[in-house]
């Protein structure tokens, strides 16, 4: 099933617009959950919008946080689906998969604990500065793809 | 200028370095004008005041901005002469001017240090604001696609 699927049928090859569309799709949904996150990890080192609890701003922000994965996941799918053979042996998108599944587990356990829990400022600052730098992670590799 | 340019061009890791700055700020600025906008229109954030959510990212926005304008002046000018006549970077660049104009225009009633952000003035800057980060963003992606005529 698998072996017999062929890239060139695909709607996103023979469609001119179509891949740029979820590319467009894909940048502005990780805008929306790097960008919340963000939010959260200015916060967690005491800025951006230090009048409201990490808690607080956490409950205003998840359901955005999901959207934006939610829509950054099935783009992502979809552009994969474009060349799946190329995308498997390309190393930052194998890096870029790794990167993404710590990122994600990464921010609905340790991240979710500390934003709710109180822990010392030091260690808000460690798991903020972390968070930050996996999502940063994810665009770098995300840009290297197209570049090896 | 032009070495800065030439460098840029000529290396085969720093373009995609600054694309990559480039997008990261996206991420996070562009992450911070959604919440703004949303707030604006008062789908999120509603027990914090709209005036309040402006004035503590304020700073944040900045930084976001300079560090996504200097990487894409870095990145434009390394090839601006397959950049200029693109149409996409065109409109691009056209909505980027509508983007300035949209913060002075609602300076007073929304942005500013003392403005009220509610209201009327408050949705239509918000909703403007999406439109116009929207089209940027994707004018943005179709520069890559556009082929010059033969």
């Amino acid at each position: 099933m698998i072996l017999a699927y062929d890239p060139a049928t695909n709607p996103l090859n023979t469609n001119e617009w179509a891949f740029p569309l979820c590319e467009c799709f894909h940048i502005a949904a990780f805008a929306f959950s790097i960008g919340t996150i963000a939010l959260i990890d200015l916060r967690l080192f005491g800025w951006g919008l230090d009048s409201r609890s990490p808690a607080q701003l956490l409950r205003d922000t998840e359901i955005w946080t999901l959207l934006g994965l939610a829509v950054v996941i099935t783009s992502g799918l979809l552009i994969f689906s474009s060349d799946p053979v190329h995308y498997l042996g390309n190393g930052p998108f194998r890096f870029k998969m790794l990167g993404l599944l710590l990122a994600i587990v990464f921010n609905y356990t340790i991240h979710r604990k500390a934003v709710l829990g109180n822990l010392a400022p030091a260690g808000r600052m460690a798991i903020a500065a972390v968070s930050l730098a996996l999502w940063f992670s994810l665009v770098f590799a995300g840009v290297f793809i197209a570049f090896v | 200028m032009t070495d800065i340019a030439t460098t840029v061009r000529e290396s085969n890791l720093l373009y995609p370095w600054i694309m990559t700055l480039h997008l990261a700020a996206i991420g996070l600025f562009g992450g911070l004008i959604l919440m703004t906008d949303l707030r604006l229109l008062g789908v999120t954030m509603q027990s914090t005041p709209a005036p309040e959510v402006i004035a503590r990212l304020r700073l944040w926005k900045r930084l976001g901005f300079i560090v996504m304008v200097t990487c894409g002046i870095l990145l434009a000018t390394s090839k601006m002469d397959t950049y200029y006549p693109n149409p996409y970077f065109q409109i691009k660049m056209l909505l980027l001017t509508l983007v300035g104009l949209h913060a002075i225009v609602f300076h007073g009633s929304v942005y500013g240090k003392s403005a009220p952000a509610t209201g009327i003035s408050a949705k239509l800057a918000g909703a403007l604001s999406l439109l116009l980060w929207t089209g940027i963003l994707s004018m943005g992606r179709w520069i890559a696609y556009y082929e010059p005529p033969k």
